[in-house]
């Protein structure tokens, strides 16, 4: 007797036989085995890509400060205690302690910032402890006069601990290791020294990239003076004794004083410059100036020691983070600091406490991404359903397969509970394999859905990645897909044997009714949530259920409902293919021969569940692709909305297109990327306020520039038509109208009827209306008398008018009808704002910057203005203007407020005006000024009343007759809500209206640029350094890049960074569960029915007659299910889009971005046939190969069967 | 020789079975056994034989307590089997009575040896047990070289000797055999029907037998002839000649005309085709 070969020998006879019984009839365990390792790889995906995701937030959060840690010492450096030392050498010394810890990979003394010896960022102590600053800097080369050391950024992102430029001492151990990789990557001109001695030889400073730039120096320059300020006294928040203080006693925001005293440093060498951060961990004070610490003779090094400067810098070994959550890191380093504080270190038994830079990251991630993860873990059901599915369709069909084997089994002598185990652990070894396969699959995927950066395209990453789950994780995905399994199964198997033993030896089963009610109803609800989603996305329309409950009930379980339900009503239909696609074809030559072996064909039990995987694994591909496919297109429109162009760039005055472009081609020969300078073409938008001559409203115009469409990102969402016509029709003296101010023109699309009929004057499409710009001049009178009151014929109409003009101008907050009466509103930025109507008495706006706001219709009684910005505010007095009979302002404070330039109706002569700068820019002496309110600009001096009398202003106007072409929605790279209230006109109808002064020569603050292919990766990155560059320009103040916009739209807008990764991950899931499922399924069907064909061949079909008949049927069921599986994807793409609306809206608020874009659906026709076509294909090989063996198989064998 | 083993006590005693097998097609119910009565005594050898449609399946599925008549007592060793439910029926099957089928029908995903230990396994022994003497039998059945052999890659015979073997290792005291030969050929066939013969002389095993093959009749003790429904007593020649028919070992080699004489062997000594059996005359 010969042994069992095979390595199961060992195991138990009950576990080998099941494994091999597993392994032998894997064929009809396919199914079961699909299932389960969908059902794996989706869910583990979605779990470990939540963690993924976190770990790259993570890594770029990390990315901003390259110290993990700040260690203290516990006692002050000059206190007496035992645990402490001011020896910069001892301190240094115990580091060789801290790098022995494996958890800790680099250690360095640093001065910097004092010892934080407070519990967190909520501790009121954490503002206490002061940095280093810098105070001055004077060079022989460079502009030093344009730099600033004051860094507001610092106090507004984060506590106010201080407004100054910071910087960093650094102590040997950061000029290599560890400290100096992190530190090299951040460098973006020069290099990071080599070592400690090679950065004190060359006396090294390390600049962050705005100083740098706005000193417009770069490597190698020479410093020749730095004066860096120190805390001689306040520390730990004393009070300053200021007879003593060697240096200046300076008063911080957080209310806390300070003695800084100067150390003076010379001769230092710019040896790199760094980009900086736009924000950071306000621990260490972000953006330093860095130099060496060996640069410091002892007596300022003990000095920096005494007053507490002197900490170490820790860099941990971020490869040993527990990287399966961030919950997991916060408690590895929870632990490992809590030990650190607890033990002595190096000869002196020093003591420390410990700040931990990185937990306080991970607490601002950790509720964005709870957010993330509940969205994705939404949008992948749909593809946990379908694994489901397919378990349960495989099981019953591998069920039915065993259906003989069953009877068997009892013959001889098998108990139902016995084979109900045998079968249930032969399940278990198939779905632990398909679980396990499932999950290593999940692990290899991860990585590159984390990569996506838009539907379907990868690009890698600069990030790493564990996507292991951790062991309870994965033990509930274990136990959730192969529990699952086996509740079907042993639901299943108990039922199947429940049937009597003939009725298994007979092999034929009473068939269950399905429960065709109950999926009519779900199909039903399921429409009427796609026609509800449909009428809300048509105009604003309620849709068709106006109460929000069942609406919301029906916006989340509707697309549900419609998936589910249409495949299974549909997979009716699509059972019945033969029978429609003969009537079609029935009398041609193709099936003239095998029409009668077609009939009743389609009435099976497994072509009916074909047709049902096929609809709902094809409706996913669709949905997947169009939402993915649409996600990805509103990500790039938003960037293409908010930069407008490839490049966008503000200049401090209004430059010509030349200077614009030499500007930007400048630069662009410093890319690596490869740009010609003659290919890089510029555009400019101008503004002008004109009036609508027949209404005498004032109408706020765009002019478009020709060529404008070869450098702006149009978008065909944006206007009607397409930009081609826009452009030649523009050229021809058309016009698009803003939304708001097509209302107000009349011209609006939106208008309901009884309106346009009863009460207004209609410009439909086509319809002329006549624009003139006013160019007012005061006439020369004989009355010569300084600028008096306005108050004259203004009239509350007139006023509105103003305010309505104002509006566009304003750029500020909007906080016009709130009450803020009492508010501190102290030091706040409301320039620009509105504050019409706005309850004002008794608000603080002390020390605020209320530059350019509106002040009208208020009560600002005894309201300060101590030392408030009001230069250019336009400001309206009730009793003045006449709207009211108290004065708006009556016991205001104005003391060392800056009124240049305000300019209204106000007379504030006997206010409290001490040391007020007046709208002349005088002070005011006595407090009195002894000008009134400032001259107007022209377009605003019109409205109140011909200021000094009407006859003394007049005005001259350009006019053009322009042409309503319809609505636009948003022009690139112009504020979305501003376009509502504009008119966007060409170029031509621009240079009538400018008349006389018309020439080519445009000049604008705003310029837009077409560089280069920006969607590329390498694109991306250029215009990314580009806008780097250009920034440091001297003329410019600001630019804008798509490529930045694109990657803040992905982690904060519409689509959230990584989701196009899930759903292309569910487009190439579904379309291989779909290629996979008909191969399977197919497979199984014609085994089944292996003798049927015999049995034709047996009674003399011909061979190819057998297969046109079989190719037939089963590829018109197929293509029948196919479009009706097409059908359903773009409705239930369509259902799920106010679910994904809701969400984009959720992030936008969150990230603090908005789009103009509507979801409007795209359809990615080519991947979808591309999917369809494999699918075929799958068919058409299974088919083949199945059908040969059937052919080529022995008649009478198969014949003889049962 | 089969007469000696024969004894008195009846293993199976089928009493007025009728069998309905209920249509909705135009012709109406099918009735496949129409009182049928039959006694099987210990260690007794019957051959079933009758016309396509006469209810040979549908009798040998009641009397094997697969299937309830639809009335009628069967009593298997003295016990009334169509009373009987679950666990008493799996007792039945896993003490008293074993099948034989014309397919072999072994378990596709085993392979011999587990097929045939598989009913001791369901009965509760001990795999190892189980394993043990399922490979006995097979050696007995001279097929333990194809122990590990899954029933694909067996052949017609040899997948009837593993069936037999499984029918055998509950040491059951009747085995209903469905055309046991139909699938073989004649002289796998006669090998099988030789191993009948061994089994009831050796360990007294009464059998049932449904067949259309004279050689396989001709094991038998007694033949019947099953005709719509009901054993009946046939003046039918046919039957006559065919329950009546004796067959011996043919003294002459077929093929090289060798004289076996006296000789039992199996096998042509000088041309070694195996030896038939014919009519006696």
């Amino acid at each position: 007797m010969k042994s069992d070969k095979s390595i199961l020998g060992v195991f138990p006879d009950s576990i080998r036989m099941s494994i091999q019984s597993a392994w032998r009839g894997r064929e009809r365990g396919l199914a079961v085995f699909a299932g389960v390792l969908l059902a794996s790889l989706v869910i583990t995906t979605v779990l470990s890509y939540g963690g993924g995701l976190s770990q790259v937030f993570f890594q770029e959060a990390l990315e901003n400060d390259p110290i993990d840690a700040k260690f203290d010492l516990r006692e002050r450096p000059d206190s007496n205690a035992e645990s402490t030392t001011n020896n910069s050498t001892i301190l240094t010394d115990t580091c060789a302690d801290f790098e022995a810890m494996e958890e800790i990979s680099d250690c360095a003394l640093v001065f910097g910032r004092q010892a934080l010896r407070v519990s967190g960022f909520f501790d009121e102590s954490f503002v206490i402890p002061q940095p280093l600053n810098v105070e001055y800097a004077e060079a022989s080369t460079g502009n030093w006069e344009n730099v600033s050391w004051q860094y507001l950024e610092q106090e507004n992102g984060g506590p106010p601990i201080n407004d100054q430029r910071t910087i960093r001492f650094y102590g040997d151990g950061m000029w290599d290791g560890e400290h100096r990789t992190r530190h090299a990557e951040q460098i973006l001109y020069g290099e990071w020294p080599e070592s400690s001695s090679e950065a004190v030889e060359k006396r090294t400073i390390i600049l962050p990239s705005k100083i740098a730039f706005d000193a417009e120096i770069t490597n190698g320059s020479v410093i020749d003076r730095l004066d860096v300020s120190y805390i001689a006294q306040g520390t730990d928040g004393e009070a300053v004794n200021e007879d003593e203080c060697n240096g200046v006693v300076e008063f911080e925001m957080n209310g806390y004083e300070f003695c800084r005293e100067i150390i003076t440093l010379e001769n230092l060498t710019v040896v790199g410059i760094y980009e900086e951060f736009e924000f950071g961990n306000p621990t260490l004070l972000f953006n330093p100036v860095i130099i060496p610490a060996g640069l410091l003779n002892e007596t300022v090094n003990e000095t920096l020691m005494n007053s507490d400067h002197g900490y170490l810098a820790i860099a941990l070994d971020r490869g040993a983070l527990p990287t399966s959550s961030t919950a997991d890191t916060r408690e590895y380093l929870t632990d490992l600091y809590r030990d650190i504080q607890s033990k002595e270190f190096g000869d002196s038994n020093l003591q420390f406490v410990t700040t931990d830079m990185i937990s306080g990251t991970i607490t601002f991630l950790n509720i964005f991404l709870g957010l993330i993860q509940i969205f994705d873990a939404i949008i992948m059901i749909p593809i946990i359903i379908l694994s489901l599915s397919v378990l349960v369709y495989g099981l019953t069909l591998s069920l039915e397969q065993r259906r003989r084997e069953v009877a068997i089994h009892r013959v001889i002598g098998g108990t139902s509970p016995k084979l109900q185990r045998m079968v249930l652990a032969e399940i278990f070894f198939m779905a632990t394999t398909a679980w396990a396969v499932g999950y290593l699959l999940a692990m290899l995927v991860v990585p590159i859905v984390l990569s996506a950066v838009g539907f379907m395209d990868f690009r890698s990453g600069s990030f790493q990645v564990n996507p292991w789950l951790s062991f309870a994780l994965t033990f509930v995905v274990a136990l959730t897909t192969v529990g699952l399994a086996l509740i079907f199964a042993s639901s299943q198997t108990k039922e199947f044997l429940s049937t009597d033993i003939e009725d298994g030896v007979k092999n034929n089963v009473a068939k269950r009714k399905p429960k065709t009610w109950l999926h009519l109803i779900m199909f039903f609800i399921g429409i009427l949530s796609f026609i509800d989603a449909f009428l809300e996305t048509q105009n604003g329309n309620d849709g068709l259920i106006k109460s929000w409950f069942p609406n919301a009930l029906i916006a989340i379980f509707g697309p549900f409902l419609l998936w589910i339900g249409g495949a299974l009503v549909l997979s009716r239909i699509g059972a019945l293919g033969p029978r429609i696609l003969k009537v079609i074809f029935g009398k041609t030559p193709v099936l003239k021969d095998i029409r009668t072996g077609l009939s009743g064909s389609s009435s099976g039990d497994s072509i009916q569940r074909l047709a049902v995987i096929m609809i709902l694994t094809l409706s996913i591909v669709t949905l997947a692709a169009v939402q993915g496919y649409t996600g990805t297109l509103v990500d790039e429109r938003t960037a293409s909305v908010n930069a407008g162009a490839d490049f966008k760039v503000t200049f401090n005055e209004p430059v010509n297109e030349s200077v614009a472009l030499e500007t930007v081609r400048n630069y662009v020969g410093d890319l690596e990327y490869e740009v010609q300078s003659e290919d890089v073409s510029a555009t400019s938008i101008q503004r002008l306020l004109t009036f609508d001559n027949e209404r005498d409203i004032p109408v706020l115009v765009w002019a478009l520039m020709d060529g404008h469409e070869e450098v702006l990102h149009w978008d065909d969402q944006a206007i009607p038509g397409s930009i081609d016509d826009l452009s030649s029709s523009l050229g021809n003296g058309s016009f698009l109208v803003g939304a708001s101010i097509g209302y107000s023109l009349g011209l609006g699309d939106d208008i309901d009827e009884e309106m346009t009929n009863n009460k207004r004057d209609i410009l439909q499409e086509g319809n002329v209306l006549t624009i003139e710009k006013r160019d007012y001049a005061v006439i020369e009178s004989n009355d010569s008398e300084p600028i008096p009151e306005y108050v004259a014929e203004l009239s509350f109409e007139q006023i509105q008018t103003l305010l309505g003009v104002q509006s566009f101008i304003l750029t500020g907050p909007d906080m016009s009808g709130l009450d803020l009466s009492g508010q501190d509103l102290s030091e706040r930025d409301f320039g620009q704002a509105n504050f019409l109507s706005t309850n004002l008495a008794g608000t603080d706006f002390s020390g605020a910057n209320l530059s350019g706001a509106l002040f009208a219709l208020n009560d600002a009684t005894s309201a300060s203005f101590a030392g408030a910005d009001l230069s250019g505010a336009i400001i309206v007095d009730n009793q003045e203007a006449g709207f009211g009979p108290f004065p708006s302002f009556s016991g205001a404070n104005f003391e060392s407020a800056d009124l240049t330039n305000a300019y209204g109706i106000f007379n504030f002569s006997g206010y409290d005006l001490t040391n007020t700068t007046c709208t002349d820019g005088s002070i005011a002496i006595d407090s009195i000024c002894q000008s009134g309110p400032s001259k107007m600009p022209q377009e605003v001096q019109f409205f109140l009343g011909g200021a000094p009398s009407a006859s003394d202003i007049g005005y001259t106007t350009n006019q053009t007759n322009i042409t309503h072409i319809g609505q636009h929605v948003w022009i690139p790279g112009m504020s979305a809500n501003e376009a509502a209230t504009v008119v966007v006109i060409g170029q031509s109808s621009w240079a009538d209206l400018v008349g006389e002064n018309y020439s080519t020569d445009i000049k604008n603050e705003e310029w837009f640029f077409e560089i280069l292919d920006e969607s590329s990766e390498a694109g991306g990155d250029a215009l990314r350094e580009l806008r780097v560059i250009v920034s440091a320009d001297e003329k410019v103040t600001e630019v804008t890049d798509w490529s930045t916009q694109h990657r803040n739209v992905e982690r904060d807008g519409g689509l959230i960074f990584g989701t196009p990764g899930l759903l292309s991950l569910q487009f190439v899931v579904a379309s291989l569960a779909s290629i996979a499922s008909a191969f399977v399924f197919l497979t199984l069907v014609l085994n089944q029915r292996k003798k049927e064909l015999a049995i034709l061949q047996a009674i003399g079909a011909s061979n190819g007659q057998v297969i046109r008949l079989v190719l037939f049927e089963i590829l018109s069921i197929i293509l029948v299910s196919m479009v009706l599986g097409i059908m359903l994807g773009i409705g239930i793409s369509q259902a799920f889009n106010g679910f994904f609306n809701i969400f984009g809206f959720i992030f936008q608020f969150f990230g603090g971005s908005a789009t103009p874009i509507a979801r409007n659906l795209v359809y990615p026709w080519i991947d979808l046939i591309q999917v369809n076509g494999f699918v075929i294909s799958a068919v058409v090989i299974a088919l083949f190969l199945t059908t040969r063996n059937a052919l080529k198989g022995d008649l009478s064998m198969i014949l003889k069967g049962e | 020789m089969a007469d000696n083993v024969l004894k008195e006590e009846k293993i199976l005693n089928a009493e007025g079975l009728f069998h309905i097998y209920e249509s909705k097609a135009l012709d109406g119910n099918v009735v496949a056994l129409n009182g049928l009565d039959l006694v099987i005594r210990e260690g007794e050898k019957v051959a079933v034989y009758g016309p396509s449609g006469s209810g040979k399946s549908t009798m040998l599925k009641c009397l094997g307590a697969l299937m309830k008549p639809t009335a009628g007592i069967v009593s298997i060793g003295g016990t009334n089997v169509t009373r009987m439910t679950g666990q008493e029926l799996i007792d039945l099957r896993q003490k008293t009575i074993s099948f034989i089928f014309q397919e072999g029908n072994l378990l596709p995903h085993m392979h011999a040896l587990d097929n045939v230990a598989q009913p001791l396994r369901h009965a509760g022994v001990k795999s190892a047990e189980a394993r043990k003497k399922a490979a006995a039998l097979l050696d007995e059945l001279g097929i333990l070289e194809r122990a590990y052999s899954l029933p694909k890659l067996l052949s017609g015979g040899e997948q009837q000797r593993v069936s037999i073997a499984r029918a055998l290792i509950t040491e059951p005291k009747l085995i209903l055999a469905d055309e046991p030969t139909g699938a073989l050929d004649p002289i796998t066939s006669r090998e099988v029907i030789e191993l009948f013969e061994e089994l009831n002389q050796n360990k007294g095993v009464a059998f049932l037998v449904v067949t259309h093959n004279e050689e396989v009749a001709s094991f038998a003790d007694r033949v019947v002839e099953l005709r719509d429904g009901k054993i009946i007593d046939s003046a039918n020649d046919d039957f006559q000649a065919f329950s009546k028919v004796r067959m011996i070992p043919a003294p002459i080699c077929p093929a090289c005309k060798h004289d076996y004489g006296v000789s039992k062997a199996e096998e042509c000594p000088s041309c070694g085709s195996s030896r038939p059996r014919v009519r006696a005359q």
